[in-house]
């Protein structure tokens, strides 16, 4: 798993490739940390290389949703393949997050 | 079709890959597709993982077994520790509707067992915890 960040267009972008499982996770965790500062800005979270989440991935986004909510920041996900896409539904996170 | 494997894994969440590539190897060989070999990949993580995280007392080693059989009709995961009892099938249903405000972050992976295998069983059987996912061959998602 890796994760990539960048300041694009006054966007928070974070580039996730590989597998988000759970033995990934506390990792990625610290990775995003970047993220949660994000007053001011719009995050991007890029999942077009990302080929798999489970439920320890899905309470990283979910985390970063209810810090950068209140914030006034929007949070996107950009490039889900379809698998993905399957499992944001069957958790009801396809309501609560923003598509790009 | 007779199929069987097994995996003795760790109480760590980093065996989590490895477990991975087991569930992959016996969809592989029953013939699932990728989109559900994907749906069953994450079942089986997030079972595994509960018992990972919970069956043991903090800091304590223990084991989790996962047998995989086949036949023509269904695919069957085993799931068994040594751990404390413990029943997931109990966990109350998680909200799906609900805003990301009110949306707690536990109850998820429970969630996704249900919606992904036909059937969860759960036993305790001679000092074991004991849970059975199974999937018909017949119904790729």
């Amino acid at each position: 798993m890796k994760t990539t960040f960048k300041e694009e267009d006054n966007f928070f972008v974070m580039y996730f490739e590989g597998r988000l499982d759970t033995a990934a996770s506390a990792q990625t965790e610290e990775e995003m940390k970047p993220l949660y500062d994000c007053s001011g800005h719009d995050i991007i979270l890029d999942c077009t290389n990302l080929e798999y989440i489970s439920s320890s991935g899905l309470r990283l986004f979910l985390g970063l949703l209810k810090t950068a909510k209140p914030k006034g920041s929007h949070v996107y996900i950009r490039g889900i393949n379809e698998d993905l896409r399957q499992v944001f539904a069957m958790t009801g996170f396809i309501n609560l997050f923003e598509f790009k | 079709m007779q199929y069987q494997r097994h995996i003795t894994l760790p109480n760590d969440v980093q065996a989590t890959t490895e477990l991975g590539m087991f569930v992959e190897e016996v969809c592989e060989n029953v013939g699932f597709d990728m989109g559900t070999t994907f749906k069953l990949n994450l079942a089986i993580e997030e079972a595994v993982v509960n018992v990972m995280s919970y069956a043991y007392p903090a800091g304590t080693k223990g084991d989790v077994d996962i047998d995989a059989e086949a036949n023509d009709e269904q695919l069957k995961f085993i799931i068994s520790d040594s751990g404390t009892p413990f029943d997931p099938t109990k966990q109350g249903e998680v909200d799906t509707t609900l805003s990301a405000e009110e949306r707690g972050i536990g109850g998820l992976g429970i969630h996704l067992i249900r919606q992904i295998m036909d059937t969860i069983n759960y036993e305790r059987v001679d000092g074991k915890n004991v849970l059975t996912l199974r999937k018909k061959l017949t119904k790729n998602l």
